[in-house]
């Protein structure tokens, strides 16, 4: 049903609709649509089969079961704030029809309700999708209170997609738009990795802190306390269960979180895009003249070109900051000096650096913003191109060394095989992105595995060579020595120079 | 070679699947300002980006300064400076980072590039905008400071593709200047433009270009006498259509 022109509805269709061409790229829609499409079919087949004879499930085991919804609900919360966030940022700082809206004759009050609500249809639809075989096949089978994940799911992006933008919206405010884009980047990036933190934390906890803290929920649980099965807290899992009124508390509070954003932050929403233009130019007529620094060797000239547009990029630091999260709790077992553990972190040491080394070099190599510049000029190229592998290499090793200096302090042998496969994993990566790269847009960052499925592929074996090496050779090395090991030590090296002198043979003409 | 020319392009072709440029004999003079004008997709910018080392020809032979680009080209861009009409800027550089980068790709001496980056900032009406990364400029500003790019290892052949698209009067004219003052202290300029004043109030010679070949080429006045005469705008009208 089209929308009359001009009207909020239309414009909500012409959001969606850019939300789905920003989703995925035209060339291959159409294939992954009928891949999905099957998948999702499949699914529901798998949904009914499970679910058909199914008995209704007793009061005490759905009271039971609202606890895990609930922190499902909040592990989605996570996922779904961090979605609103980046998309709030985009809706401010990167979508270019922002001044085409506000220059039409429709209220800018309609243009942020409807953007808002865009993006909370956006952020709900990939759970709407995921969780429609289990749903619908519920409701075939007569268990009709599954029909309630929809509207709980769709109410609890509306939530965190307000929240999200109000936000972004305050930190316009008090930080200014510059600093906004990166800040916003990074508490995204840390609430899409903050359940996978604080799960590793709990594993790595001590025994003892793990008593603790287990005495702790259990007390809390106690009844008439914050996390009794009764409690208010768990009143989103209910909701997801389809109890009525928990289900309708949570659309109220949704709604109305949404219509305070939307009615009372609109303002903040215009003065914050034109922040977001203006903010540009803001710096106009310092009084110090910056002073360049010539005469550098070309590439020392490279190094500090490719780190300036490194640490400048939000979007790149989000992502570069989300590996190293990912790295956090590796530190933990380093910090634990626990040696049955070194192999495994040797191996994810391993894989870490690899993937950072690659994401570097494809942002320095592959999304070169004026490569013509570059060609143009008398430099050796050969030499430009070793700067920049350099450019992402050093970063990676610097970041990496705190880890490797304490695993060499605790275990001199292991900690230097650590050192080897993670030196190796991170100038092979680099080299295979390298040599495959494909010139494209700064922009394509985050989807650039789906651009160059070749390079991803090689990085992705070498990494796990590598790792898999470090592994056994330190288990290899370890008390109770293993040839069997040091034969596995052997095959994995093996494919991991392997798929470098693949990726060499394969390199693109241009390299 | 004469010791008097800047560029030589002997009997050069480029395709793409169809012809771009077809057997091209080019020759500008040191000290010239030189316009290469022709309709759109007549082979400009490919004879511009062959002549800046970017593509290779597929057959001739190009020289700068007497160099053969094909055998030196690094000796051969040593000498010259070539400006897209995209600027071939980085958004996330500052004006004097920029030509700090510059500067090193070419391998100027601090001494040089300093005063020299100081100045070209300063002439160009960009020192005030120092702090700003470029990705906050406008069309003209980042027009400017590809330009300051271009002239800060002081090229002997400077190659301009449309560089007055999209600047202001004010810009336009200190573009105009920069060309103008670098020619008469002894460098070379080819610009292709669609401003045909500019051509023909700047340039002293004029090439023709269309379906890849050379169609007319001389002054103002040599191309009024092979027509009927008039502003450079009818001659190129009638040239190109009779082509």
């Amino acid at each position: 049903m089209r929308g009359k022109p001009g009207s909020s509805w239309w414009l909500l269709q012409h959001e969606l609709r850019m939300f789905w061409f920003n989703s995925s790229k035209r060339s291959d829609r159409q294939v992954w649509l009928w891949i999905l499409g099957l998948c999702w079919l499949g699914l529901h087949g798998l949904a009914f089969h499970l679910l058909r004879g199914m008995p209704a499930l007793p009061q005490e085991v759905l009271s039971i079961m609202a606890i895990g919804a609930t922190l499902l609900m909040v592990v989605l919360g996570t996922f779904m704030f961090s979605s609103g966030l980046k998309l709030s940022v985009d809706s401010l700082f990167e979508r270019g029809d922002v001044d085409l809206l506000l220059s039409s004759p429709l209220p800018s009050r309609s243009i942020f309700t409807v953007r808002l609500g865009a993006i909370s249809v956006g952020v709900a639809s990939t759970y709407l999708v995921l969780a429609a075989p289990l749903v619908n096949a519920g409701a075939v089978t007569g268990h009709i209170a599954l029909l309630a994940v929809y509207p709980a799911l769709l109410a609890w992006a509306i939530g965190t997609s307000s929240l999200a933008m109000l936000l972004t919206l305050l930190l316009v405010r008090v930080i200014g738009a510059r600093k906004t884009r990166v800040v916003a980047q990074v508490v995204s990036a840390i609430a899409g990795a903050l359940i996978f933190l604080l799960s590793q934390a709990y594993n790595l906890m001590h025994t003892g802190s793990r008593g603790l803290a287990t005495d702790m929920v259990t007390r809390f649980a106690a009844p008439g306390r914050l996390l009794a099965p009764d409690s208010l807290f768990w009143l989103p899992g209910r909701a997801l269960l389809g109890s009525a009124l928990p289900l309708l508390c949570l659309i109220v509070v949704a709604g109305t979180l949404f219509v305070f954003t939307a009615q009372f932050t609109h303002g903040f929403f215009v003065r914050g895009l034109q922040q977001a233009v203006s903010s540009r130019r803001a710096r106009i007529g310092r009084a110090n003249k910056p002073q360049g620094q010539f005469g550098r060797p070309l590439a020392e000239v490279v190094l500090r070109k490719e780190w300036r547009l490194i640490a400048r990029d939000p979007n790149l630091l989000s992502q570069v900051l989300l590996q190293l999260l990912y790295m956090l709790p590796l530190g933990f077992v380093v910090l634990r000096a626990d040696s049955g553990v070194a192999p495994g972190m040797a191996a994810g040491l391993t894989i870490l650096s690899g993937s950072l080394a690659a994401s570097l070099t494809w942002i320095v190599v592959a999304a070169e913003d004026a490569p013509d510049l570059l060609q143009a000029a008398p430099a050796a190229r050969r030499m430009i191109r070793l700067a920049k592998v350099a450019a992402a290499v050093i970063p990676t090793l610097v970041l990496m060394a705190v880890p490797l200096v304490w695993a060499v302090a605790q275990d001199v042998v292991s900690g230097l095989l650590m050192c080897f496969t993670v030196v190796a994993s991170t100038i092979c990566a680099a080299l295979t992105c390298l040599w495959q790269g494909r010139p494209a847009p700064r922009g394509n960052f985050k989807t650039r595995g789906k651009s160059n499925k070749v390079s991803v592929l090689l990085e992705l074996i070498g990494g796990f060579s590598w790792a898999g090496t470090g592994f056994v050779l330190i288990r290899a090395a370890g008390p109770g020595q293993n040839a069997y090991d040091a034969r596995w030590a052997s095959i994995t090296l093996s494919v991991a120079l392997l798929t470098l002198l693949l990726a060499w043979g394969t390199r693109r003409r241009a390299s | 070679m004469s010791a008097d020319i800047a560029l030589q392009m002997q009997d050069v072709s480029k395709h793409f699947g169809r012809p771009a440029v077809q057997h091209l004999k080019l020759a500008v003079k040191r000290g010239e300002l030189y316009a290469l004008l022709g309709p759109n997709g007549a082979g400009k910018t490919t004879t511009l980006r062959m002549v800046a080392g970017l593509l290779a020809p597929d057959g001739g032979q190009i020289e700068v300064m007497g160099i053969d680009l094909a055998t030196d080209p690094a000796a051969a861009k040593q000498t010259m400076a070539y400006l897209p009409d995209d600027p071939m800027l980085y958004d996330k550089l500052k004006p004097m980072e920029y030509l700090e980068f510059v500067a090193g790709l070419w391998g100027v001496a601090a001494q040089d590039a300093a005063p020299r980056a100081i100045e070209l900032l300063d002439w160009l009406d960009l020192s005030k905008h120092g702090h700003e990364l470029t990705e906050g400029f406008s069309r003209g500003m980042k027009q400017k400071l590809a330009l300051a790019g271009a002239l800060i290892h002081a090229p002997q052949l400077l190659i301009l593709d449309e560089p007055l698209t999209g600047l202001d009067a004010a810009a336009a004219r200190q573009v105009k200047d920069l060309l103008l003052n670098h020619v008469q202290a002894g460098g070379t300029v080819i610009l292709t433009t669609h401003i045909l004043e500019v051509a023909e109030r700047m340039a002293q010679r004029i090439g023709i270009i269309q379906h890849g070949r050379l169609i007319a080429e001389g002054t103002l006045d040599e191309l009024r006498a092979r027509t009927d005469g008039g502003t450079l705008e009818d001659v190129f009208l009638q040239l190109t259509s009779q082509a």
